[in-house]
C-alpha cells in the first residue's frame, strides 16, 4: 500500500512537469520558475490528488483492522481505544508527511532535468513551507474521513466521501467560498491566496472546527461501538 | 475454589431483542468450563461483553474478584482469547503477527514466541505468510498468540469452528494439556456437544440469551439415569406388555423400535424372554445411561441442535 501511494504521490507532479513540457514546447525561450512548478504541484496535491489519496489512506489505516478481523484482537490484548486510534494519526501524519516530500521532490529532480530557472534557497524553503503546511492541514482534515471509516467500516462510503469533498474543492475554486469550505482552505492558507471577503480567520476556524468535529465524533463512537 | 468469572444479572439488548438475559455464570479457577448451546443462543455475545468488546446494557462482570470495567486493562493482561475466527494480517508471516502481538502486551523474552509457535506445532513455517495458512494453522496461530503472555485465564469462542475432525482432536488435546500444564482456568464456548463432553469438566447451557443450568460432569453423570434399551420388532405392542406383565411405567418409547426402560434395571434377560414368548422379537438389548446429548434437548425443550 506504501508503494502505491508513492506512485500516488507522484501523479501531481508528473502532470505538472507534462503541462510544462508543452508550455516549452510551444513557448522556446521562455524560462520555467521553480517557484511557478511548486506552486501549481502544490495547487493539485491540496485541492485534488491530495485530498483523495490522503482520505484513502486514512481509510485503509482506520479500516484494514475490520477487514482483517484484527480489530478485536487487538483490544483484547489490551491496546486502548484511545491509544489506537492516537497512534494510527501519528502513522498518519508521518506517512502524509513523506508523500509531501515525495511530490515536492520530485518538481526538484523534474525541474533539474528540465531545467527550470530561479531556484535558490528562499525559493526552496518558501515551496516547502508552503507543501509542509498543505500536508499537516490536510493531515488535520483526515479526522472527519477517519470518522466515516469507522462509521461504515468500509472502504466504498469513505472514499466516496472523500471524492466529494475533491468535487466541491474543484466546484469553489475559483470562488470566494474556498476561503470557508475546510479543504479548498487548505489551499488558501499554504498559498497565501486570501479573499477579501473572508479574511485569514475563517479559514483557520473552519479547518479548526472540522478537525475537532470530526475527532471528537471518532472518540465518542468509538468508545461507545460494540466490536462484532 | 474461588470464582474467575463471576457475572451478575448480565443482560446485553439491541433494540427490542435481547441476546442474553439476566446471566449469572460463574467460572471457577482451574476449571475447564464448557459454555454449551446452539447457535445464535447468546454464547458469543456473553464472551465479547467478557472481554470488553461490547457494553453490557446491564448487569456486572468481575474477573478476578475485580469489575470489569474499573480496572479493564489490569485485568485483560491477564486474559488470553480467542473470538470466533482469528484475524491476522496476512502479508506478515506467524512469528511477525506474534511479535506485534508480544511487543504489544509487553512479553520481551526472545524465546516466548518460539516457545507458543511450539506448543501449537507451527515452529516448522517460519517464512510462510497467515494469509497462505489454512483454517486450523490459523486456529492454532490464534491459541499461540493467546497463550503468548502465559495468562491465567484463557476464554476461546469457538476454538474448533471449521476445522476437520483431526484439527479438532489436536485443539482438544492442545486446551486440555494447556489446562494440566500450566494450571490455566479456561472458558470454551462451543455448539458441538461431543466437543464440550471430551473437553469440560463444568458446563453452562445457555438457550435463547438464558443461562439454564451449570453443572459439573461428575454430578451430571450421578444425575443421568441408567436405563435398558430394548430394539424390538413391534414397539406398541411391546410397550403394553411391559405393562401388564413388570408394571413398567417409566419408559420412553424412541423410533426405531426403540423402547428405553428406567426401572427394573437387572432384569433385562426376564424382559427379553417376555417379548420373546409374545412374538416380540428382540433385535438389541442395552444397558446405558442418558448422555449430554439428551440432557441438552431436554433442558433447552427439545429443538434443533447446532
Amino acid at each position: 500500500m506504501f508503494m502505491i501511494s508513492l506512485i500516488g504521490a507522484a501523479a501531481a507532479p508528473i502532470m505538472v512537469f507534462i503541462g510544462y513540457l508543452d508550455y516549452m514546447a510551444k513557448n522556446p525561450g521562455k524560462p520555467v520558475l521553480f517557484s511557478d512548478v511548486w506552486s501549481d504541484t502544490n495547487l493539485y496535491v491540496t485541492l485534488l490528488i491530495g485530498t483523495l489519496l490522503y482520505g484513502v489512506i486514512t481509510a485503509y489505516l482506520f479500516i484494514r483492522e475490520y477487514t482483517e478481523d484484527t480489530m478485536k484482537n487487538l483490544l483484547t490484548i489490551p491496546v486502548s481505544r484511545i491509544g489506537l486510534i492516537a497512534s494510527k494519526l501519528v502513522l498518519l501524519f508521518f506517512w502524509i508527511m513523506i508523500l509531501t516530500f515525495v511530490s515536492w521532490g520530485l518538481i526538484l529532480i523534474l525541474g533539474l532535468l528540465a531545467q527550470y530557472e530561479g531556484l535558490s534557497v528562499g525559493v526552496i524553503l518558501q515551496s516547502l513551507k508552503e507543501f509542509v503546511i498543505g500536508g499537516s492541514l490536510l493531515f488535520l482534515l483526515s479526522t472527519p474521513t477517519m470518522f466515516v471509516a469507522f462509521l461504515f467500516k468500509n472502504y466504498v462510503p469513505t472514499i466516496i466521501f472523500t471524492a466529494v469533498i475533491t468535487m466541491g474543492n474543484v466546484a469553489i475554486a475559483n470562488r470566494d467560498y474556498k476561503a470557508v469550505f475546510p479543504w479548498s482552505a487548505v489551499h488558501v492558507i499554504a498559498e497565501n491566496s486570501y479573499v477579501a471577503a473572508y479574511p485569514p480567520f475563517y479559514s483557520y476556524v473552519a479547518i479548526a472546527a472540522a478537525t475537532v468535529i470530526g475527532f471528537v465524533a471518532t472518540i465518542v463512537y468509538f468508545k461507545k461501538m460494540d466490536i462484532h | 475454589m474461588t470464582a474467575i468469572i463471576k457475572t451478575t444479572g448480565l443482560t446485553k439488548k439491541y433494540g427490542d431483542q435481547t441476546a442474553v438475559d439476566n446471566l449469572n455464570m460463574t467460572v471457577k479457577q482451574g476449571q475447564i468450563y464448557g459454555f454449551l448451546g446452539q447457535n445464535g443462543a447468546g454464547k458469543t455475545t456473553t464472551i465479547r461483553m467478557l472481554l470488553g468488546l461490547i457494553r453490557p446494557t446491564h448487569g456486572s462482570i468481575e474477573i478476578f474478584g475485580e469489575h470489569l470495567y474499573a480496572k479493564q486493562r489490569e485485568i485483560l493482561r491477564r486474559v488470553g482469547s480467542i473470538v470466533e475466527f482469528s484475524g491476522f494480517y496476512e502479508n506478515l508471516t506467524a512469528r511477525e503477527n506474534l511479535l506485534i502481538n508480544a511487543s504489544l502486551m509487553g512479553v520481551h523474552s526472545k524465546n516466548a514466541i518460539e516457545e507458543a509457535l511450539e506448543i501449537v506445532g507451527l515452529q516448522d513455517e517460519p517464512s510462510k505468510m497467515v494469509g497462505k495458512f489454512s483454517l486450523g494453522m490459523k486456529q492454532r496461530l490464534g491459541i499461540a498468540r493467546a497463550i503468548l503472555h502465559h495468562p491465567e485465564l484463557l476464554i476461546l469462542d469457538e476454538p474448533t469452528n471449521g476445522l476437520d475432525p483431526i484439527g479438532i482432536k489436536e485443539i482438544r488435546n492442545l486446551i486440555k494439556a494447556l489446562a494440566e500444564e500450566r494450571k490455566i482456568t479456561i472458558l470454551v464456548s462451543s455448539h458441538i456437544l461431543s466437543e464440550v463432553e471430551q473437553l469440560a469438566d463444568h458446563i453452562g447451557i445457555i438457550h435463547l440469551g438464558k443461562l439454564l443450568e451449570e453443572i459439573s460432569f461428575a454430578e451430571l453423570r450421578q444425575r443421568n439415569r441408567k436405563f435398558l434399551e430394548f430394539q424390538v420388532t413391534n414397539d406398541n405392542r411391546a410397550a403394553m406388555l411391559l405393562e401388564q406383565h413388570f408394571a413398567i411405567t417409566d419408559y420412553e418409547v424412541h423410533d426405531e423400535g426403540i423402547i428405553r426402560v428406567y426401572s427394573h434395571i437387572g432384569q433385562q434377560g426376564k424382559i427379553n424372554k417376555m417379548l420373546v414368548d409374545h412374538q416380540i422379537e428382540v433385535t438389541r438389548i442395552a444397558l446405558s445411561e442418558d448422555r449430554l446429548e439428551d440432557y441438552f434437548i431436554q433442558m433447552i425443550g427439545g429443538g434443533k441442535i447446532g
